[in-house]
């Protein structure tokens, strides 16, 4: 068979689009996320993007895998509207509170379960909590090459890889071979649009759950008991200050600014 | 691969990553170390030491030194050049795992958000992510504090049991140290040593620097910033254009970068961009997300413009200017040359529908 | 009977749709309105994403779904770009006219380019001699030497300006009884003698181009003409209805949405006597109205659209839902501008823009005072 397997990581997350609505219990200090619908992690649209134009290039498979409550499962559905042929969601009571190493851990478990792969593609940062961590500690995990922040990708039907990684002011050319872990950045493509074509054909693909016992994890390896990070104290930042109106038109208020600016020393 | 170890770290010695960018010091890697002398300072005296990974770095190694880092580990070769994360990755777990710090700190740019990671994982040991404040608590316990849900939650993050305790580090979050007449050791490592059955599977071909357009955010005095509220990339040149009497830089929220009206990503000041912190800062048309206003909270003087009242940024200023940035921003323009003793000259004017 | 529901596929497919209309169709509704411009860029893409052949079979080059999904999108459309809609919508009747009552060369000739929305088309029925008055038309197809000649003139057509191939009634004859027989023909663009007419300057569904279309001594072969001779008007009038109406109600629909959810932002948002406008009865019942008028609207139209899917004729709740859902979208938007007071007025605010909309809704795929003589007519019978 022609073609790559692509694996990519995905992740529902409450919709960036609630997020002033976020609530810590003041009793018990935790996170209240309640009522706050799931959306796919928008980075992960890049990722998927990503993978579907290779399939579209080289042929091959491309498996969504995904850890999250088996409630969220459903979300994978509108992931598999815009492209992929199935979805293995890794789902288990033991997963819940890991920290980003034991995620991986079961990440990579997930994808060893669905090996042989090509390619393990993922968006580099998840709208809430944001680590980068995924790509590189899933790549380390499975004993890959692996790199973040791509911003271009050319993957060769001999599985040479050439990428373009974002760094400060600029980018470097990085090249390795499959199979490989990626962290792609959003500027890397446009997400195509779902089509209606896509949304009857998701219908039909599967969606597959599995626990730590099917996955074969070590149990005290995953969840709150397999994570090195703790979480303490949960708080909202209040960035408060005096908050002073400055009245009068626009020539008034102006001069009054420029009289704190000459204050401050910035006047030049 | 050794791993780390459970039992407190040797000496409890705190470590930073240096970073090099263009043969000079990155600006994190220097607010980092400021960081740990100031924790090892507060927690009764402790090692603090750098790790520098380059090629004919030395005279970098030195100025670390110079900073006060007590030790700077150097593994100058040429396998060091440019960066990539297995080669570096291999090196400094092999060095963390020899010497057992209790802590590591990364900045986290590009590079550090990468290569923490990686090291964790291959130490199997705890690692906060992008921080925005550090504390020491008793027996040397890191409460790293980090930001989720688009800077809207706190959370304080420990690592209790494994060691090192790692964390990567917030550009612009702390304050670099003052150069000292100290010089500490630098000790030279054995790279190939340290290299030595690793296997090195990415080539970096290619490594390219653009200078940005403009004054870089970082450092300057006078930050000029615009979001959503600006409504198109022709009203933008005003602010550009205010920047310019102020000599100052500009900078964006996330929706204004999304429209496309700013000079590129390295503009955003939020959580997921840039933190400044300069004298006086000046927004426009910005609702007050904390995404943003996460970015600006070490602002000295923060001036706020907005044409709704309501607005949620005005909680978060020192001044408060309810006003059409269109009218307001070329009367402050007027007013900056009458003060500068120039003529005022014409402000570029924009039309007001869209 | 259970709650009306829309299935899981319908709901996943309506948030697809909605993601593409907010990023690709909402930023630039205003300037379409203003440019009165129909964008043909984002009709290809539409085209790319099943919108334009959504009921047309898989083996044609379409999505393969129905009506209710048709609906569905003109809904999701209409919500932030009526005149966009409105294209869609009149592209959808010439695409039926030929997937009901074309041969399958026919279907197989122009079927997967009009799915794909790689050409547009439309039905051009109405002339200055007679719209409301189907009858009234004075266009001919005389046949002569194994081809149609077509003379004539039509006006108000949608699509006029971009349509690449045209269905378009025209008198053939006279039947049993000698009233006027009409036929349907497909003529492309390209067609010698034909042309697309002055285009009118809209008050409202701007971004739809309207216009007449001329054929001056237009030959089109044999193949050309669309279901048996003669058959036309009935053709036009099941068209109508299965399609048209259904759509302008559902577009009807979209805009009583709009000044809906507008008019509910803007009571949240707007403070007056120091709390938000919300908190005043009197715009409580402003919204109140809107919301009620949306919720029947929407029973109205899902339920006409089901039933004529499910095989019923459904011509008496199909006029019914297009007088309604058209006529309350007018009645909302006068009621979310005068909410909004001062702001209602001001173009940067797109509810003028949805009130004009709707008027121009009205006189779409037949006349309120149509619609009410055909309720009026099943009723009595």
């Amino acid at each position: 068979m022609g073609g790559f397997h692509i694996v990519v990581l995905v992740k529902p997350v409450p919709d960036p689009a609630c997020y002033d609505r976020v609530e810590i219990d003041p009793a018990t200090g935790v996170l209240a996320r309640q009522g706050m619908p799931s959306v796919l992690n928008p980075s992960d649209r890049h990722a998927l993007e990503e993978a579907l134009a290779l399939q579209e290039r080289h042929g091959g498979r491309v498996t969504l895998v995904s850890m999250t409550p088996e409630s969220s499962a459903e979300t994978l559905r509108e992931a598999l509207a815009m492209g992929g042929d199935e979805a293995v969601v890794l789902s288990d009571r033991a997963f819940a509170g890991s920290d980003s190493l034991a995620t991986a851990r079961v990440l990579a478990a997930g994808v060893a379960k669905v090996s042989p792969f090509d390619l393990v593609l993922a968006g580099n940062e998840s709208a809430d909590g944001g680590t980068v961590h995924v790509p590189s500690q899933v790549g380390e995990l499975l004993g890959v090459a692996h790199l973040a922040n791509v911003i271009r990708l050319e993957v060769d039907a001999d599985g040479g890889v050439r990428t373009r990684t974002r760094i400060e002011n600029g980018y470097m050319e990085v090249e390795g071979a499959l199979p490989m872990v990626l962290g792609v950045r959003r500027e890397i493509n446009t997400p195509r649009y779902t089509s209606l074509m896509g949304v009857l054909a998701s219908l039909e693909k599967p969606i597959r759950v599995l626990g730590a016992e099917e996955l074969g994890v070590d149990r005290a390896r995953v969840g709150m008991e397999g994570s090195n990070m703790r979480p303490g104290k949960m708080s909202r930042p209040s960035f408060r200050r005096k908050g002073e109106r400055v009245k009068g038109g626009p020539e008034e208020a102006a001069a009054r600014i420029v009289g704190i600016l000459r204050a401050e020393g910035v006047l030049g | 691969m050794t791993g780390a170890s459970s039992t407190p770290g040797r000496k409890g010695a705190i470590w930073i990553v240096a970073e090099q960018i263009g043969g000079k010091l990155a600006a994190v890697s220097l607010e980092i170390l400021g960081q740990a002398l100031g924790m090892a300072r507060e927690a009764g005296g402790r090692e603090v030491a750098a790790v520098l990974l380059g090629k004919d770095a030395g005279g970098l190694a030195d100025e670390l030194a110079s900073f006060g880092a007590d030790k700077v580990f150097l593994a100058d070769d040429p396998r060091m050049e440019p960066y990539r994360n297995d080669a570096h990755g291999a090196v400094l777990a092999r060095l963390v795992a020899r010497e057992g710090p209790e802590i590591v700190l990364f900045g986290a740019s590009a590079c550090g958000e990468e290569l923490a990671p990686t090291v964790a994982a291959r130490l199997d040991t705890g690692l906060g992510a992008h921080c925005t404040n550090l504390d020491m608590e008793g027996g040397g316990l890191l409460m790293m504090g980090v930001l989720g849900f688009g800077g809207r939650v706190h959370t304080e993050m420990f690592c209790p049991a494994r060691r090192p305790q790692m964390a990567s580090v917030k550009p612009g979050m702390f304050q670099p140290p003052p150069r000292t007449d100290r010089r500490g050791t630098v000790v030279r490592e054995d790279v190939a040593a340290l290299l030595e059955g690793e296997k090195i599977r990415l080539r970096a071909v290619k490594v390219v620097r653009e200078a940005p357009e403009g004054v870089p955010l970082e450092g300057a005095d006078v930050v000029v910033a615009g979001g959503f509220g600006i409504g198109g990339k022709e009203p933008w040149a005003l602010l550009e254009e205010l920047a310019r009497e102020l000599s100052g830089a500009v900078g964006c929220t996330r929706p204004a970068l999304d429209e496309g009206w700013t000079s590129g990503e390295h503009t955003m000041i939020g959580t997921s961009g840039k933190t400044v912190r300069p004298k006086v800062y000046l927004g426009f048309g910005i609702s007050g997300s904390p995404h943003h206003t996460v970015g600006i909270k070490d602002a000295g003087v923060i001036v706020s413009v907005n044409s709704d009242a309501r607005a949620p940024v005005f909680e978060s200023s020192d001044y408060c200017v309810v006003s059409d940035f269109r009218k307001f921003v070329p009367a402050l323009i007027r007013e900056i040359r009458k003060a500068k003793g120039g003529s005022p000259g014409e402000p570029s004017t924009v039309p007001v529908s869209k | 009977m259970a709650e009306i529901k829309f299935t899981q596929q319908q709901d996943m497919l309506r948030k697809a749709v909605r993601e593409f209309v907010e990023k690709e169709v909402k930023p630039v509704a205003a300037k379409l309105d203003a440019e009165s411009r129909f964008p043909m860029d984002i009709f290809v893409k539409m085209g790319k994403l099943g919108f334009a052949g959504v009921f047309v079979p898989r083996e044609y080059g379409g999505a393969g779904l129905g009506m209710t999904e048709r609906a569905i999108i003109l809904e999701e459309l209409g919500r932030h770009a009526a005149g966009l809609a409105m294209a869609l919508m009149t592209h959808h009747l010439g695409v039926d006219a030929i997937l009901s009552y074309g041969t399958e060369e026919q279907k197989k000739k122009y079927l997967p380019d009009l799915a794909a929305g790689k050409k547009i088309t439309g039905l051009a029925v109405t002339e200055p001699t007679g719209g409301s008055d189907v009858a009234g038309q004075l266009s001919t197809a005389v046949h002569e030497d194994g081809k149609w000649v077509i003379n004539g003139r039509k006006c108000f057509i949608t699509n006029s300006a971009s349509a690449e191939v045209n269905v378009i009634t025209a008198r053939t004859g006279e039947d049993a009884k000698g009233r006027p027989a009409f036929s349907a023909f497909i003529v492309e663009n390209s067609v010698e003698g034909f042309s697309p007419g002055r285009e009118e300057d809209k008050v409202g569904l701007r971004g739809s181009s309207t216009g007449d279309l001329l054929m001056n001594g237009c030959a089109v072969g044999e193949a050309s003409l669309l279901g048996a001779e003669g058959s036309g008007m009935k053709m036009a009038l099941a068209l109508f209805t299965k399609i048209g109406r259904t759509g302008m109600a559902a577009i009807g629909l979209g805009i009583i949405r709009a000044c809906l959810e507008d008019g509910v932002k803007f009571a949240k948002e707007r403070v007056l006597y120091g709390k938000p406008l919300a908190k005043l009865q009197a715009i409580q019942f402003e919204i109140a109205q809107n919301r009620i008028e949306y919720e029947a609207a929407r029973l109205m139209t899902y339920n006409a659209v089901g039933m004529k899917e499910g095989g019923a004729g459904a011509d008496a709740e199909i006029a019914a839902a297009k007088y309604f859902a058209t006529e309350g979208a007018v009645r909302a938007a006068k009621r979310t501008m005068d909410l909004m007071g001062g702001y209602g007025v001001i173009n940067e605010y797109p509810v003028g823009r949805y009130m004009r909309d709707a008027l121009t809704t009205i006189s779409c795929g037949g006349t309120s005072h149509i619609m009410q003589i055909i309720v009026a007519g099943q009723t009595l019978n």
